[in-house]
C-alpha cells in the first residue's frame, strides 16, 4: 500500500499509433490458424452471394430488354423462376457464411480473453502496483470487443466489398463504361466528402469530448462531494459554474453535431444526382440513337447504383477500422506478453516450515529508488515480531519481500535457512499467512469467502474458524448467515467486520508463519476488542510479524522492531526501548501517554 | 418519457423540436419523386423520342435532390439543436436535485453519476431519433409504399404479401432476440466483475496463491459468455438474409408479373422500374426502422433511470426563517429521535447540552448513529422528532445558510475536489490569506507537505485528490475545515487515516487554537476525545453515559474496556 503513493501512475494513453502492424496481424492470423477451414468455406460462400447479386441485378435488366419489350412470355416466367431459386440459394448461403463468422468470432475472442487473463494472473505484484486498473479492465473489455468485431465485420465486408467492387466493375465496364464512370465518381464523391467533413468536425468534436470531460467530471465531483458542497454553502456557486460548463459543452457539441449532420443528407443527395445523371445520359444516349444502352441497363445501373455505393464506401473505411482494430489487438498483446512472475530455476518444494525466519542484509530498491537499506532481522519459530514506525518508513515493504512479492536487490531472507527464492512461490506463499488492513473480499458467500484460506476445507472448518476469528455472531445475525453474498468488497459490511472475516481466512490456512498488518484505526469501537481478541488468537503458536499500531499488541511483542526511512533503527522489547529513551520512547511517548 | 423530454426543452428548442420532423418530410417527399421522374424520363420521354422531356425532368430530378439536401441539412441541424438544449436543462436539472436533496437513503452517488451522464445522453440520442430517425425512416416506408401504389397500382398486391410478412418475423425475430441480449449482457457484466476483482484483489490472490481457483472460475464464466453472446448473435442473424430475400423474391414477382403485364400492355416498362426501386427504398427504410426500434427501447430504460432522479425533487421549501439570532455558540438537543420509517429509531431520545465555548467528545461504534447526530445538527435531515438549537434558537427556524455560516464539519471522507491546494483550502472562506492558510496547514500539520510541493498552494489536485495519498488528504481536509474560523467546529472522525503520532500533534495544535470556541469532536479514538470538557459514549443510537474522562472511566463499563484495549494495561494507572 506503501507503494502505491510513491511511484508514478504508468499510465498508458490511448495509441491509435501501429508500431508492428505485421507482428500483430500475423498473431491474430495465428489465432484463426484453427478455423481456417471455416473461413475459407466463409470466403468461398461469399464468391457465391456475391456473384449472385451482380448477376441477378444484371438479369433485372436483361429482362426488360429481352423479354418484356420483346414479348417472350414463355421465357420471361423461365427466367424468373431461375432467378427465384438463385436467390433462395444465395439467402441460404448468406445465413450460413454469417453464422459460422459469428461463431468464429466469439471463440477467437474467449481465447484472447482466456489467454490475457491467464497472463494476467501470473503477473508480478509489480505490473498492479504501476499499472491503473482502469486501464487493463479496458484492455481487457473494450479493446476484446473491437478485436470481435472487426473479426465479425471486416472479414466479411473484406470479402464481399472486393469481390462486389471487382466483379460489379467488370460487369458495368463491360455494360457501359459511360454509366460505370457516373456511378463511381458518385461513391468516390460521397467518400471524399465525408472525408473532407470529417476533418473539419474533427477540431470541433475534440472540442466537445473535451468539454464533455469536463463537465463529467463536475458531475462526478459535485454529486460525490454533495455533502461538503450542502456543508460549505456551495450549491448554488457549484450550478453555476456547472451551467457556464453545460453551456460550453452544448455550444461545442451543436458545433460538431450540425456539420456532422450534413453528411447524410449529403450523401443522400451524391446519390439522387448520380441516379438521376444514369437516367438522364441513358435516356440522351438512347435518343441519339446508339444502340450502347438500353432502359434494360438504365434499370441494372440503378440497380447497382444502390449495391456498389455501400461495399465500395466499406472496403475504403475499412482501412481505418482495421487500423484501430489492430491498435486494440497490439494493447491486448501487450499484455499476454507482460514478463510473468517466474520461479527460480533451483526453486524446490517445500511443503513445511518450522517458522524461523531471517533477513540477512536485505536491502530492496523499487525502480530507482532505494526502500529500504541493509535490514536485519531474526525471528525464532513463534516469536511474535511489531514492526513499528511511523507511515511510509517501509514496514509493509519488509513484509512484502517476506512471500517473495518483489525482487531483491541485494541480500537474502531466510525462511529455516533457506533462500525464499529457493522456494516455489505458491508453496513459501502458503506456509506465510497475510492478513492485509484491506484483505479483499470476493463477490461469492462468506462461507467461500473463508474457505478461499484453503479450498480444501470442510464446512465445519470454515466455521470453525469463524468462531475463532469472533466473526461467528455478526455472519449468524446476518439474513443469510454464512451463505450471505458479499458484493463489491463487502461494501455493506463494516470494516472491522471485513477485518473479522480475513482474519477467518487466515485461520483457515493453518499455516506457521503470520504477517498480520494492523489497521491503523478507526475499527469501530464495538469490533475493536473482538478484533484485537482474534488477532491475538491467530498469531498463537505461529511466527507471527505485525506491523502494529495498538499498544497492546505491541506491548506483548517479543521484539520490537523501530523502523524510519527504511532502516531498523532501534531494536528491543517495550521495556528496554523505553529505557533507551530514544525513537521508540518519544514515539510512545507522543502517542499513548496521556498524562502530559 | 415524452413528459421528461417536454419538462425540458423550450423556447426555441421546443419549436425546432416540431419543426424539425415536418422538415424531414419534406426530404422525404422529395425522395420519393426520383423514382416516379425517372419512370416518366423512360415512358414518356424516350417513348415520344422528346429530348427536352427527357432534360425537364432531369433538371426537376436535380432540384429535388437540392432540396432534399437543404431539408435533410436542416431538419437534422434544428434536431441536434432541440436534443442538445433538451440534454444540456435536463442534465442542470438533475444535478440541482442531486445537490439539493436533503433525503436520507437516496440514490448511492456512483448511479447518481451514470445516470446524469450517460442516460442523460441516451435521452439526447433518443430526442435527435425522434426528430430524424423515427420520422425518416417511417415515412420514407409509408411514402415508398402509397408511391408506388399510386404509380403502379397492378402491382401493389406484392407489397400487401411481403410487407406483412416481413413485418411479422421482423418483430419475432427481435423480440425472441431480446432475453437472449439480456442473459447475454448479464454475462458480460460477471466476466467484467471477475476481472475487476482480480485487478483490486491482486495482493490477496497473491498471497493466498488463489490464482488457479481465479482460472477455474473465469474460464466457466468466459465460455458462458462465449455460449450467450453466440446465442445472441444467431437469434437475429437470420434476418439480414430473410430480408433480402423477401425483397429479391418480390423484385422477382414484379418483372415476372409485371413483365407479363407490359406484354399485354396494360402497364409500361418505366412503371415496372420505378416500382423495383421504391420496394428497393421500402426496404432499406424497414431495415433502418428495425434498428431505431432496437435503440429505442434501449433509451426507454435510460428514461426510467432519470426519472427515478427527477421524482426525488425536493417540495418547495418553506422557509420559517424567524430574525431570531443565535446569541451565542452553545448546542443543544431536546429529546431528539431520529430514523428511516421502518426500520429502529438510528437516534433515540438524545438530549446533551454543550455550553458555549466548550469542547464535546463523543465516541461509539460504527453505527451507533454519531454521524446521524450530526447530519441532524447542520440540516441535512429535517425530519426528526425533538427540538436542536444553536444559541438558543431552534435551527428549524434558521436559514439554512445561517446555520452553515455558524459552522464547519470535518467529514471522515476526506474528498478534494479538482483545482488547485488554495482553491480547496478556501472552499469554505474565498476571502483567505495566505497567512489564514498557513495558520490552519500548520494547525492539520500538512505544512510539511505542502511546504514541499514545487507550487505550495497553487499544486495541482486531481479529481477527489487522487495525487495525495490518503493521510495527506485527511489533513488537507481538516485544514480546509479550519480555515472559515466557524463559531462552530464539528470533526467528524477526521483523522482516521493519520498515524497516531500526527494525530497527536494536530489535536493539541487545534486544542490551543479552539481554545474556548465550541468544539466537538467525534472519534474512535479514546486520546482525541478525553480532554473534552464532555464526553458522550454513543450505543446502538442511545446516549449510555455522559461526563469527563475521569468520570466515565469510574461509571462505563464500555468506556473503560475502550481505554484498555486502545491504550493498554500500563496507561490506566495514570489516570
Amino acid at each position: 500500500m506503501d507503494m502505491h503513493r510513491r511511484v508514478p501512475r504508468n499510465i498508458h494513453p490511448e495509441k491509435v499509433q501501429l508500431n508492428n502492424w505485421k507482428d500483430t496481424v500475423k498473431r491474430v492470423w495465428n489465432y484463426l490458424d484453427a478455423r481456417k477451414i471455416k473461413l475459407f468455406i466463409v470466403f468461398l460462400l461469399t464468391i457465391v452471394t456475391t456473384a449472385v447479386t451482380i448477376v441477378g441485378n444484371r438479369i433485372n435488366g436483361l429482362v426488360i430488354d429481352d423479354y418484356i419489350s420483346k414479348n417472350q412470355l414463355h421465357a420471361l416466367l423461365v427466367i424468373c423462376s431461375i432467378m427465384a431459386v438463385m436467390y433462395v440459394v444465395s439467402s441460404f448461403f448468406t445465413y450460413f457464411q454469417n453464422s459460422i463468422i459469428i461463431k468464429v468470432a466469439q471463440d477467437t475472442s474467449a481465447r484472447i480473453r482466456h489467454d490475457v487473463f491467464t497472463n494476467l494472473q501470473r503477473l508480478p505484484m509489480k505490473y498492479f502496483d504501476t499499472h491503473d486498473n482502469g486501464d487493463v479492465m479496458s484492455r481487457l473489455t473494450n479493446d476484446v470487443d473491437n478485436i470481435n468485431t472487426a473479426l465479425m465485420q471486416t472479414f466479411v465486408q473484406l470479402f464481399t466489398g472486393i469481390i462486389s467492387v471487382i466483379g460489379m466493375g467488370m460487369a458495368m465496364l463491360i455494360l457501359s463504361p459511360l454509366l460505370t464512370g457516373i456511378t463511381l465518381l458518385s461513391s468516390v464523391a460521397t467518400y471524399f466528402f465525408s472525408k473532407a467533413i470529417s476533418k473539419i468536425t474533427q477540431k470541433a468534436f475534440m472540442t466537445q469530448q473535451r468539454d464533455l470531460g469536463s463537465l463529467n467530471t463536475q458531475i462526478e465531483e459535485s454529486v460525490s462531494g454533495k455533502q461538503l458542497v450542502q456543508l460549505f454553502d456551495h450549491t448554488e456557486s457549484t450550478m453555476s459554474e456547472f451551467d457556464r460548463t453545460n453551456g460550453e459543452y452544448t455550444k461545442a457539441a451543436f458545433k460538431a453535431q450540425s456539420l456532422s449532420s450534413i453528411i447524410g443528407p449529403f450523401n443522400n443527395m451524391t446519390n439522387n444526382v448520380a441516379y438521376l445523371l444514369i437516367t438522364m445520359a441513358g435516356a440522351i444516349s438512347i435518343l441519339s440513337g446508339s444502340k450502347a444502352i438500353t432502359v434494360g441497363t438504365i434499370f441494372t445501373f440503378l440497380i447497382y447504383l444502390r449495391n456498389f455505393t455501400g461495399p465500395i464506401n466499406n472496403v475504403l473505411n475499412l482501412i481505418n477500422t482495421l487500423q484501430l482494430s489492430l491498435a486494440s489487438a497490439e494493447r491486448v498483446f501487450e499484455l499476454i506478453d507482460e514478463e510473468p512472475e517466474q520461479d527460480n530455476s533451483d526453486a524446490v518444494a517445500v511443503k513445511q516450515t518450522a517458522g524461523n525466519v531471517q533477513f540477512d542484509h536485505v536491502t530492496f530498491a523499487y525502480d530507482k529508488k532505494t526502500i529500504l537499506k541493509d535490514i536485519n532481522l531474526t525471528a525464532k519459530q513463534g516469536e511474535v515480531v511489531a514492526l513499528v514506525g511511523p507511515t511510509g518508513a517501509g514496514k509493509t515493504t519488509i513484509m512484502n519481500l517476506l512471500t517473495n512479492l518483489y525482487p531483491l536487490k541485494k541480500g537474502r531472507v531466510l525462511l529455516d535457512g533457506r533462500d525464499v527464492t529457493a522456494i516455489h512461490m505458491y508453496d513459501l506463499r502458503r506456509l506465510v499467512t497475510v492478513v492485509q488492513q484491506e484483505s479483499f473480499l470476493f463477490t461469492m458467500s462468506i462461507r467461500e469467502n473463508i474457505r478461499l484460506g484453503r479450498p480444501s476445507a470442510t464446512d465445519n472448518e470454515v466455521e470453525e474458524a469463524a468462531k475463532q476469528a469472533n466473526a461467528d455472531t455478526f455472519i449468524n445475525q446476518l439474513p443469510d448467515g454464512y451463505d450471505t453474498i458479499l458484493t463489491e468488497n463487502a461494501r455493506s459490511l463494516s470494516q472491522g467486520q471485513r477485518q473479522l472475516l480475513s482474519i477467518a481466512r487466515a485461520f483457515v490456512t493453518g499455516a506457521p508463519v503470520l504477517v498480520l498488518d494492523e489497521a491503523t484505526a478507526s475499527i469501530d469501537s464495538n469490533t475493536e476488542a473482538d478484533v484485537q481478541l482474534a488477532m491475538t488468537a491467530l498469531m498463537r503458536n505461529k511466527t507471527s510479524f505485525v506491523i502494529a499500531h495498538r499498544l497492546s499488541t505491541i506491548q506483548r511483542a517479543d521484539q520490537i522492531l523501530v523502523i524510519n526511512d527504511g532502516k531498523i533503527i532501534e531494536q528491543g522489547t517495550h521495556q528496554s526501548l523505553l529505557a533507551k529513551h530514544g525513537f521508540y520512547s518519544e514515539l510512545y511517548n507522543s502517542q499513548f501517554d496521556i498524562t502530559n | 418519457m415524452f413528459k421528461i423530454i417536454m419538462q425540458h426543452i423550450h423556447g426555441r428548442a421546443k419549436l425546432f423540436f416540431f419543426m424539425s420532423p415536418l422538415i424531414m418530410m419534406g426530404e422525404v417527399f422529395c425522395d420519393l419523386q426520383q423514382p416516379t421522374l425517372m419512370s416518366q424520363i423512360i415512358d414518356n420521354g424516350l417513348a415520344k423520342n422528346d429530348l427536352h422531356y427527357v432534360i425537364n425532368h432531369a433538371l426537376l430530378m436535380l432540384m429535388f435532390a437540392m432540396l432534399g439536401l437543404i431539408f435533410g441539412a436542416t431538419g437534422g441541424t434544428l434536431g441536434s439543436y432541440a436534443s442538445l438544449k433538451m440534454g444540456q436543462q435536463l442534465r442542470s436539472h438533475m444535478l440541482e436535485i442531486s445537490l439539493i436533496d436533503r433525503n436520507p437513503g437516496g440514490l448511492e452517488p456512483a448511479t447518481l453519476i451514470t445516470r446524469i451522464t450517460n442516460d442523460v445522453t441516451q435521452m439526447q440520442t433518443l430526442v435527435m431519433m425522434m426528430t430524424r430517425g423515427m420520422v425518416r425512416s417511417p415515412m420514407l416506408l409509408f411514402g415508398g409504399i402509397v408511391m408506388s401504389i399510386i404509380i403502379c397500382p397492378d402491382l401493389a398486391p406484392i407489397l400487401f404479401v411481403i410487407m406483412p410478412i416481413l413485418v411479422i418475423f421482423l418483430l419475432i425475430v427481435v423480440l425472441k432476440s431480446i432475453p437472449k441480449y439480456t442473459k447475454m449482457q448479464q454475462a458480460i457484466d460477471t466476466v467484467n466483475r471477475i476481472m475487476r476483482e482480480n485487478l483490486q484483489g491482486a495482493k490477496t490472490i497473491k498471497s493466498y496463491v488463489l490464482e488457479n481457483h481465479q482460472m477455474n472460475q473465469f474460464k466457466d464464466e468466459n465460455n458462458h459468455l462465449r455460449q450467450t453472446s453466440q446465442n445472441a448473435a444467431m437469434a437475429t442473424v437470420i434476418l439480414s438474409p430473410i430480408i433480402q430475400l423477401m425483397l429479391n423474391l418480390g423484385v422477382v414477382v414484379a418483372l415476372g408479373y409485371g413483365g407479363s403485364l407490359a406484354i399485354s400492355k396494360t402497364i409500361s416498362n418505366g412503371q415496372i422500374i420505378a416500382f423495383v426501386n421504391y420496394m428497393i427504398q421500402i426496404t432499406s427504410a424497414m431495415i433502418q426502422t428495425v434498428n431505431i426500434i432496437t435503440s429505442f427501447s434501449r433509451a426507454i430504460t435510460s428514461s426510467a433511470r432519470v426519472q427515478a432522479v427527477l421524482d426525488e425533487e425536493p417540495k418547495k421549501q418553506v422557509t420559517t426563517s424567524s430574525n431570531d439570532k443565535p446569541v451565542d455558540d452553545s448546542i443543544s438537543f431536546d429529546d431528539v429521535t431520529f430514523g428511516y420509517q421502518t426500520s429502529e429509531p438510528i437516534l433515540d431520545k438524545v438530549t446533551f447540552n454543550v455550553p458555549d465555548g466548550d469542547w464535546l467528545g463523543i465516541i461509539g461504534a460504527t453505527g451507533s448513529g454519531k454521524s446521524s447526530l450530526i447530519k441532524l445538527l447542520t440540516r441535512s435531515f429535517d425530519e426528526y422528532d425533538g427540538i436542536i438549537k444553536i444559541g438558543g434558537v431552534d435551527i428549524q427556524k434558521m436559514n439554512l445558510q445561517d446555520v452553515h455560516q455558524k459552522m464547519t464539519v470535518a467529514l471522515q471522507d476526506s474528498l478534494l475536489f479538482s483545482g488547485t491546494v488554495r482553491s480547496n483550502l478556501t472552499y469554505g472562506n474565498e476571502s483567505a490569506t495566505d497567512e489564514d492558510l498557513d495558520v490552519s496547514s500548520d494547525i492539520a500539520d500538512a505544512s510539511e507537505f505542502i511546504d514541499k510541493l514545487p507550487k505550495r498552494y497553487d499544486s495541482v489536485v486531481e479529481q477527489t485528490g487522487k495525487n495525495f495519498s490518503g493521510g495527506q488528504r485527511q489533513r488537507l481536509n481538516i485544514a480546509r475545515s479550519i480555515v472559515p474560523n466557524s463559531d462552530i467546529l464539528v470533526m467528524d472522525d477526521a483523522t482516521s487515516a493519520v498515524d497516531q503520532e500526527t494525530n497527536a500533534r494536530i489535536k493539541n495544535r487545534l486544542e490551543k487554537y479552539r481554545k474556548n470556541k465550541t468544539t466537538i469532536i467525534i472519534s474512535q479514538r479514546v486520546t482525541n476525545v478525553m480532554d473534552c470538557n464532555q464526553i458522550i459514549v454513543l450505543i446502538n443510537g442511545r446516549i449510555s453515559a455522559s461526563g469527563t474522562h475521569k468520570e466515565l472511566l469510574k461509571e462505563s463499563t464500555f468506556y473503560r474496556q475502550l481505554v484498555q484495549t486502545q491504550l493498554g494495561g500500563g496507561i490506566n494507572g495514570h489516570a
